[in-house]
């Protein structure tokens, strides 16, 4: 997590300083990546997984087998026969994901397959345990198309109490989503559409309020026509913004109803589709430029191109405009010369700018939340609900247009959204248990710092081993040598 | 292959009232331009159910031609169907259709809908039910008792759309590429 920029406020002219300080910040950050990405091989060998198995019950000698195994187990076998929904009591199922993908858009690589997306999902299970207490089983899977992948989820349902759908390549990732949602009765999530766009809606909701803007009248531009935006798309639309006024803007440029490839949409890409149908009522034709004039926001995740967002494009926009630049490694537009060019609030996806949007503030209380009230679903209602509840979290230190979302070491906002989650989930006839919040807010504190706990105690034995010394002169030597 | 579809004598019977605000007109020489632009965004629909479909690189210019030539003839029909809203008087909608003698068959006269065109925006609202009635219509004042639809058998937006104004399939074209 680095620091707030220094000097929070930006005088026009000492704008260029700022601009170069923050590509100066940029480069380095750059040439840290290059040297982590170096290392994180090497640690990854080291390693060789980031995740383990390990038992839940005490095994005093060979006897107790006899309960966690044959003969005993064969009763409680039964017992789930009779009635399957004891899964949830008499095994890890209430605790446990699965976290699928088909390697077809991994990270900002591409399609990368299976194998390699592997160690994304290692790390991603990883995160899940320690930030929310899960045990999230990486599953990536050889299967092509949504109907396969749709079939493989479906078919490991008995296992789950929920799944988490990563790296799908979009408009497939849509479609798994609907239909998986339709079909399991366990909550679907994929992080890439829904956790970002919680974090999205919670950012602009704090936002809007500092500007003085309402999210029903506010004009919005969405830059990037894919998950992230599609899913940012609906929850706006749910949360009753104006979507006549609302631009899209893709690679062909503003999405409209009457544009050449909406037939081409409608058999291929149909929530784009819709999208374009409900969008843009003024039928507004054009690129960036010719939607950001006199627009009030505009939520920037496209694929990282440098310089699509214009200080001019800023200063087009209407009066303090709250702008969130959400590509990586390279936001859309350096904050800096964003503010310089009259943005009151900008976000970005980095953790070394103020406004981090980051589906790491959402998933791990989200799944928190439905695995402690054994969901059955999380639908858009249940998302809009984290984001709301992330917004507050914001407001203990206090809202500023630095200061719009909490950061990850706001930790106490975590077990507050799994809290409102789960009680969500239980107004809403989800959930499989029912608890007061305050039941659910104290189980989740508890399950959030349990892998935490566990970690410092298998670090302090020596069962998780140091981590080995940085390499200095001859680097990756030394790891090799351990190895 | 395309399917042919056929639909019972006297469908869509008498004037039918605008459909959301949307007006059906026999078309002008000042629509070709934007006619023909619709009718190529069908041509390239088309495409994406056959490849045997494909549309050539002139065939906007080629629709403006064969739409003029149409206009003129006594057996052809060209309707437009102009939009509201910020759409108010242009054209968002087109049917083309013809009369003509079948030699072997009764009855006699045959309406074809070659083609029929709306905008995304105008879809699903009964316009199309509208655009099509209003061209049965004419055709059966130009003589037809029997009217038919042309469109590629994988297009089932046009299938369940015509099935549903009482058409059935009674020839289908086969195509082989050699
Ligand atoms: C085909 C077309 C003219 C129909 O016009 P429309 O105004 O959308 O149709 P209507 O609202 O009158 O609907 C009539 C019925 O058609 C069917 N239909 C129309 N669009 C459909 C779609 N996208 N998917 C499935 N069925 C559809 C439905 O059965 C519909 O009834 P419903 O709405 O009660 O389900 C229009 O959708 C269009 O221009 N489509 C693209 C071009 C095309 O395919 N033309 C036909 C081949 S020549």
């Amino acid at each position: 997590m680095g620091g707030a920029l220094p000097g929070s406020r930006t005088e026009p002219d000492s704008t260029p300083d700022r601009a170069a300080e923050e590509s100066q910040q940029s480069r380095e950050a750059e040439e840290e990546t290059r040297e982590i990405s170096r290392r994180a091989v090497d640690l990854a060998r080291h390693y060789a997984g980031k995740i383990e198995v390990v038992p839940r019950v005490p095994v005093r000698g060979l006897r107790d087998f006899a309960y966690w195994y044959t003969p005993g187990i064969a009763q409680v076998s039964r017992e789930i026969h009779r009635d399957p929904g004891l899964a949830f009591d008499l095994t890890g199922r209430w605790n446990t994901i699965a976290i699928v993908t088909d390697g077809s858009r991994v990270l900002g690589l591409g399609d990368m397959g299976p194998e390699a997306a592997l160690p994304v999902m290692e790390g991603k299970a990883m995160l899940f345990k320690y930030l929310g207490g899960v045990d999230a089983f990486p599953l990536p899977v050889r299967v092509k198309d949504a109907s396969g992948l749709v079939e493989t989820v479906e078919r490991l349902e008995p296992a789950l109490g929920g799944v988490n759908l990563e790296d799908i390549a979009s408009p497939k990732c849509f479609q798994v989503l609907d239909e998986l949602r339709a079909r399991l009765s366990i909550p679907v999530w994929h992080d890439d559409q829904l956790g970002t766009a919680a974090a999205v809606v919670a950012g602009l909701l704090n936002a809007l309020k500092l500007t003085g803007r309402r999210i029903e009248t506010a004009s919005i531009v969405l830059l990037g026509a894919g998950a992230a935006n599609l899913a940012t798309a609906r929850l706006l639309k749910a949360l009753h913004a104006d979507l006549g006024a609302m631009m899209v803007v893709d690679q062909h440029g503003i999405l409209n109803a009457h544009r050449e490839d909406m037939d081409s949409l409608m058999l291929h890409h149909r929530w784009k589709y819709e999208l374009a149908l409900s969008t843009n009522e003024g039928r507004r034709k054009g690129g960036l430029p010719e939607a950001l004039a006199g627009a009030e926001v505009l939520v920037a995740a496209s694929t990282p191109t440098p310089g699509l967002v214009t200080a001019e494009g800023i200063g087009s926009m209407a009066p303090e405009p709250v702008v969130f630049a959400l590509a990586n490694p390279e936001p859309e537009i350096w904050p800096a010369v964003a503010r310089a060019a009259g943005a009151k609030v900008v976000a970005t996806g980095r953790s070394d700018f103020p406004n981090q949007v980051n589906n790491s503030l959402v998933f791990p209380g989200v799944f928190r939340g439905v695995l402690d009230a054994r969901a059955r679903s999380i639908p858009d209602e249940v998302v809009i609900t984290a984001a709301r509840e992330l917004a507050k979290g914001a407001e203990a230190r206090g809202i500023t247009p630095e200061h719009i979302l909490p950061t990850m070491d706001e930790e106490g906002v975590f077990p507050q959204m799994a809290a409102t989650v789960a009680s969500t989930c239980v107004e809403l006839g989800l959930a499989r248990v029912h608890r007061s919040r305050e039941e659910f807010l104290a189980l989740a504190r508890e399950r959030m710092e349990r892998p935490k706990r566990l970690a410092e105690v298998l670090i302090r034995n020596g069962l998780i081993p140091p981590m080995p010394p940085e390499p200095t002169g001859n680097p990756s030597g030394e790891m090799e040598e351990e190895t | 292959m395309t399917e042919n579809a056929a639909g019972a004598e006297g469908a869509g019977e008498g004037e039918t009232p605008p459909v959301h605000g949307v007006r059906v007109r026999p078309a002008t020489v000042q629509d070709i331009p934007v006619m023909a632009g619709l009718l190529v965004r069908l041509k390239r629909l088309n495409e994406e159910f056959d490849p045997l479909l494909k549309v050539r690189e002139d065939a906007e210019e080629r629709a403006g031609k064969v739409l003029q030539a149409d206009l003129g003839q006594p057996q052809s029909l060209l309707l437009v169907a102009e939009g509201t809203g910020p759409d108010e008087g242009k054209v968002v909608g087109v049917s083309r259709a013809l009369v003509r003698e079948r030699p072997f068959y009764l009855p006699e006269r045959e309406g074809v809908i070659q083609d029929i065109y709306l905008l995304p925006a105008y879809r699903r609202h009964r316009v199309g039910e509208y655009l099509l009635s209003e061209t049965v219509r004419q055709l059966k004042g130009k003589g037809a008792s029997l009217v038919t639809a042309e469109f590629p058998a994988q297009n089932q937006i046009a299938t369940r759309f015509y099935a549903k104004r009482g058409f059935r399939p009674i020839v289908s074209t086969h195509a082989k590429r050699l």
